[in-house]
């Protein structure tokens, strides 16, 4: 408790002037050059980003790829959650334990085993044609769908943990209530369950998909250079093209779009009240 | 008297480390076998100049980009780059010409690494030659346009335009179809209709390599310094001499403009070109030499890009011609292969 707001400022300060000179200041200044040229501001970057299909192409694969990551874990996320959540007390930390145990796991070490999953010689292919669906191994690996699959495994976790703490806090009462009242599981998801958890779904809707936009090992390793997605692009155009001002739109562009899915989300939830 | 002593000590310690520093020498060079360069050139360096060594590492674009940033008061001495690369920091005005006189090793070199660029603003030090790995057991190589052929598709991979090996590749598939031109805007469409066909296009050797012993892909283009990376695995691959022959790249070394630190990095250059350490580094497999003088086993030499005969054979794509396109090749690839 503070005797005035000048101590509190004063706490705060050392904090503050830490993120301003090494976080705000810095990537301001990297963001800025994107609407710089010799002739003043400009928006010039944006309209040359976005005239080459190349650049539209990576942009909608990533948009699509996070929307699909999210929508799918928030699917998958419901139904882990809701077991989750109904197991006896014990059950319950070990299966947690579980679902938190690929995020203490590196995601190089969870790609690469993406890679010998997913290859010619992995075991989906081995039982494709262990099961006759195909005379020959299929392409999986440098697919979209091996970048969905990875981003998916990525970011799972957090969709599951954020929704088990908010189904946690629906009193155990309200889904027999509505069962007894006559509600179909159908109904008793989208009425009840799902109004009363939707802070949860907003913050792991958010995690998931801004974690899916701006996953770089995932997208290099299981998509390559015929998988692009923005932020791929980006470090091929700082690394390969020392193309800086690209660079920074793109950068731009991934925080609008993940404040954007964000502020949507919320809004969504709001809108359902 | 102890205190005495120690302050005397500390004292000798402290100039003897400020006239070390008097004496160092910045290199920027390719990121790989540091370990190996240290024992085979930095360390045995450092014992005759009596001076230290700063070695910076990093890919080529971060490695430029420093040496463009400190222009006005370079950072860099001297540094290893491609050729094309150092015809493109010597467009900069950032590359210093050299007095060929004071690398005692020039007249060494084979006669394509003694000015590679024009204007003795670099100097070769090591080639390598470029052509196809693949699986004997289930593929035969003959020409480079096999690459593209019904036989490989789905089983093929081929480097990312941005590398070194991509324009090579452009050149070699350009000769497979009669085109000796730098004109590749025919390749690269004939690439990208093949493109659902290429498994992945590769950005590092050591990727290709895993993918090959994964058996994800059966035959790509590579160059030789990565063949080490195949002849150990136990899958049976082997190294193409397609009809057109194989193509051929050189890395140099130039000197920073106005770096201030001439004598100690012609000292250093001139080390590195001798017979005695191009010898120790193609036999730590590190490098090809380009010293001419340099002998090596046949078990080394089947490692390397090794011998004038093979030399002299190399198609070597004119650095020239690669910054003049590349820009024109990449928005191509972009629009028609990548997609």
């Amino acid at each position: 408790m503070f005797f005035d707001t000048r101590e509190g400022l004063a706490l705060a300060l050392p904090a503050a002037i830490f993120a301003l000179l090494l976080f705000i200041a810095p990537v301001g200044i990297l963001l800025s050059e994107a609407f710089q040229s010799d002739n003043g501001w400009t928006l010039q970057g944006y309209i040359d980003f976005f005239a080459k299909p190349l650049n539209r192409t990576v942009f909608l694969r990533t948009l699509k790829l996070g929307i699909l990551v999210a929508g799918t874990a928030a699917v998958i996320g419901y139904a882990a959650a809701f077991c989750i959540v109904n197991l006896s007390a014990s059950a319950r930390g070990r299966v947690f334990g579980l679902v938190v145990l690929p995020l203490m796991i590196s995601p190089v070490a969870r790609t690469y085993a993406w890679i010998v999953i997913l290859g010619r010689t992995g075991i989906v292919n081995d039982t494709i044609v262990g099961l006759g669906l195909s005379d020959t191994p299929i392409r999986l690996l440098f697919t979209e769908t091996a970048v969905f699959l990875g981003l998916l495994q990525l970011f799972m976790p957090l969709m599951i943990i954020s929704l088990v703490s908010a189904m946690e806090n629906i009193p155990r009462d309200v889904i027999p209530a509505a069962r007894v009242l006559g509600a179909n599981w159908f109904q008793v998801f989208f009425k009840v369950i799902l109004p009363l958890t939707k802070e949860g779904l907003v913050v792991g809707g958010t995690l998931v998909f801004t974690g899916a936009l701006t996953a770089y090992i995932t997208p290099a390793i299981l998509g390559g250079s015929k998988v692009l997605m923005l932020e791929t692009l980006l470090y091929q155009r700082v690394n390969v093209a020392n193309d800086f001002v690209s660079a920074s739109v793109i950068a731009m562009i991934l925080i609008v779009m993940s404040f954007s899915a964000n502020l949507l989300l919320k809004r969504i939830a709001t809108a359902r009240k | 008297m102890k205190t005495t002593i120690s302050l005397a000590v500390l004292s000798c310690a402290l100039a003897t480390n400020a006239f070390a520093q008097d004496k160092t020498l910045t290199i920027s060079v390719y990121s790989f076998a540091q370990d190996a360069y240290k024992e085979a050139l930095y360390d045995p360096f450092e014992e005759i100049c009596g001076c230290d060594l700063v070695v910076e590492t990093g890919n080529s674009v971060e490695r430029m980009a420093k040496i463009e940033a400190n222009a006005n008061d370079p950072i860099i001495d001297m540094a290893v780059i491609s050729s094309h690369d150092a015809l493109s920091l010597a467009r900069k005005d950032l590359v210093a010409a050299l007095d060929v006189s004071k690398l005692s090793n020039h007249a060494k070199l084979y006669p394509a690494a003694q000015d590679p660029i024009g204007g003795n603003r670099a100097v070769g030090y090591t080639f390598y030659a470029s052509s196809i790995v693949y699986r004997t057991d289930l593929v035969e190589i003959n020409s480079w346009a096999d690459l593209l052929n019904e036989k490989l598709a789905g089983n093929v991979s081929l480097p990312n335009i941005t590398g070194t090996q991509g324009p090579l590749t452009l050149m070699m598939l350009a000769k497979a179809a009669g085109n000796d031109s730098t004109d590749y805007s025919s390749v690269i469409s004939s690439i990208g209709e093949h493109a659902d066909d290429i498994v992945t296009f590769y950005s590092r050797s050591s990727e290709l390599a895993q993918l090959m012993n994964q058996e994800e892909v059966i035959a790509a283009p590579v160059g030789r310094f990565a063949w080490s990376r195949f002849k150990s695995s136990p899958l049976p691959f082997a190294w193409a001499e397609p009809a057109e022959g194989q193509a051929g790249g050189m890395n140099v070394m130039i000197m920073t403009k106005g770096n201030g630190n001439e004598e100690l990095a012609y000292q250093f250059m001139d080390y590195w070109l001798s017979t005695e350490v191009q010898t120790r580094v193609a036999e730590a497999l590190i490098d090809s030499p380009a010293n001419t003088e340099v002998i090596v086993s046949d078990d080394v030499a089947d490692n390397l890009t090794y011998g004038a005969e093979l030399i002299n054979s190399l198609s070597i794509l004119d650095p020239a011609e690669i910054i003049n396109n590349r820009e024109t090749w990449v928005e191509q690839w972009n629009t028609e292969v990548i997609k």
